[in-house]
């Protein structure tokens, strides 16, 4: 197998072997948890730009199928293993996580002590970059320390146009921030009729859409990097229509209404912290991947409940608005991957636009 | 048949997604009163009033109202009086009251229940949260927050189970004969 390099832009070299695309890249670098999931997590547009190491020791036993994307072409930029497995077997396997690696010109490295490398990144404070190389010289450390990361993330991966997604139900207007697909099929599975839009629409043109519910995606990087007309539309819409945001669009629904965002000491990427559901102290499991959080002292009790904390390191996890049907999660609820556990938040949006919806 | 339409979960989330509502309605819960109508409706009521402590940290009143002698419906009008209500430690004059019940019919109970109220003090407001809808209103009454509506015909029954005197949670449609066992 052909040797390559994972070289970090605090100096550190590691020695591996190349699977995958043979390309150059660099990019952010985390570290991934999760023990199952990982063709949702690489080609879940919230890794955008990143470089994803991955804790669990073998990775790739069940090849990569066609239900599990999570969008159409993935964008991270490098998947750091210990071992990648040799045979996938899956009943649903269509490839082998190399061959789709190499179709998506994403490197690969494996051979790599994930577990020296993850308590180096828990321990770094801030973001760092990597570089996965042919040859770990000067020049190499050259280009990483040279490389600038877009902080525009949304803007690479969300949708430019308006799309439907049919259905026979509500009137679902989901705003896109660099969706996962999985919340597309929670929705779908609840037979709504789905538009996507773009983030940088008016309130006005959503509105005359005439939805009877509105989700903020997901999404990649620094939710304070989005231009402010984001916030301005948020808040306009959240006082018409019931409303769910997940992962940045809780962000951005907490922004909206005067909280502050924070980077988190440790980021959360997996699923194995217990996030307590406050009103029927309620524990549940849900897949994670944080690097910001909702300040807790930054937020107005007169104008947003705390729903969710997690268990781990007391983050908040859920924030609803008092006086609107408007309510928004940290963690995926859509299972995609992850416990099912979770998806009942989907169930509570759809009966919430529905409930709304008689009365309106 | 006994066909089960809303299993324990989704009792559960119906009953949290009510609390929402009612901080929502009433902005904030510093001047709520709950009065659960006996006897099903009391556990509900206990039940909200449960979420409303977890979430806000503020022990909301409980009430309990019987109303069974009251109805029109059940035997001959016997004045409604202040004594079907028990448990309530605070006075509801100014107070937002919220009604719970578990099946809301005709809406013969629920008038009762606003007489026995009414004769007590004088509410701010009165709200009505109920577990299920079923329809068939024989009086100008509606819920304000609804757990599930469920369209019935009139020789079906709906049975409301809580964990508290039954052993678990479910709400079931059952035809009549069944209902009377």
């Amino acid at each position: 197998m052909t040797e390559r390099y994972l070289i970090l832009s605090d100096g550190t070299t590691y020695k591996g072997q190349a699977f995958g695309s043979p390309a150059t890249t660099s990019g952010n670098i985390v570290f991934n948890t999760s023990v199952t999931g990982y063709q949702e997590i690489i080609t879940d547009p919230i890794y955008h730009n990143q470089i994803i190491v991955f804790s669990t020791p073998t990775i790739g036993a069940v090849g990569v199928n066609h239900e599990s994307y999570e969008a159409i072409l993935p964008t991270a930029k490098g998947v750091v293993v210990r071992e990648v497995a040799e045979v996938s077997t899956n009943r649903q396997r269509t490839l082998s996580l190399d061959q789709f690696l190499r179709f998506n010109n994403i490197p690969g490295i494996s051979g790599i002590d994930t577990r020296q490398l993850v308590r180096k990144l828990r321990t770094h404070v801030g973001p760092l970059n990597a570089s996965i190389v042919d040859v770990a010289d000067e020049h190499a450390f050259d280009q990483l320390n040279a490389t600038v990361l877009t902080n525009q993330q949304v803007a690479q991966v969300a949708t430019p146009r308006p799309y439907a997604n049919p259905g026979m139900g509500h009137n679902i207007v989901v705003i896109d921030f660099g969706l996962k697909s999985g919340i597309l099929r929670e929705l779908a599975v609840r037979g709504a009729n789905v538009t996507v839009m773009p983030y940088l629409t008016s309130a006005d043109a959503i509105l005359n859409l005439d939805p009877d519910g509105i989700v903020l995606s997901s999404g990649p990087g620094d939710p304070r990097n989005l231009p402010v007309s984001v916030l301005t539309m948020i808040k306009t819409l959240e006082t018409r229509i019931p409303m769910l945001g997940i992962g940045l669009g809780h962000e951005l629904f907490a922004l909206a209404n005067d909280a502050t965002i924070e980077r988190l000491p440790v980021a959360h990427q997996g699923m194995n912290h217990p996030i307590r559901e406050i009103i029927t102290n309620r524990i549940m499991y849900a897949a994670q991947a944080e690097e910001f959080g909702v300040d807790r002292d930054s937020i107005d009790r007169n104008q947003l409940l705390i729903t969710h904390i997690d268990l781990i390191d007391r983050s908040i996890q859920g924030l609803r608005h008092r006086d609107y049907p408007a309510f928004s999660v940290q963690f995926f609820p859509d299972a995609a991957p992850g416990p099912w556990e979770a998806t009942q938040v989907f169930d509570d949006f759809i009966e919430l636009t529905g409930t709304r919806g008689e009365q309106r | 048949m006994a066909k089960e339409v809303v299993d324990a979960m989704a009792m559960q989330r119906a009953l949290t997604r009510i609390t929402y509502e009612i901080i929502e309605r009433n902005r904030g819960i510093s001047n709520l009163v709950l009065i659960g109508v006996k006897t099903r409706g009391v556990f509900l009521a206990h039940r909200i009033a449960t979420r409303l402590h977890q979430l806000e940290d503020t022990v909301v009143p409980v009430g309990e109202l019987d109303v069974s002698e009251y109805r029109d419906d059940v035997s001959v009008n016997i004045p409604v009086s202040k004594d079907a209500i028990s448990n309530l430690t605070a006075p509801i004059t100014d107070k937002k009251v919220v009604l719970v019940d578990d099946v809301l019919y005709t809406g013969r109970t629920i008038r009762a229940a606003m007489d026995a109220i009414m004769d007590l003090g004088r509410p701010n407001s009165i709200n009505l949260a109920v577990l299920v809808d079923r329809g068939h209103r024989e009086l100008p009454i509606r819920a304000d927050f609804v757990g599930k509506n469920i369209p019935t015909a009139q020789n079906e029954h709906i049975r409301v189970s809580v964990e508290e005197v039954d052993q678990r949670d479910s709400v079931e449609i059952v035809t009549a004969d069944e209902a009377t066992k």
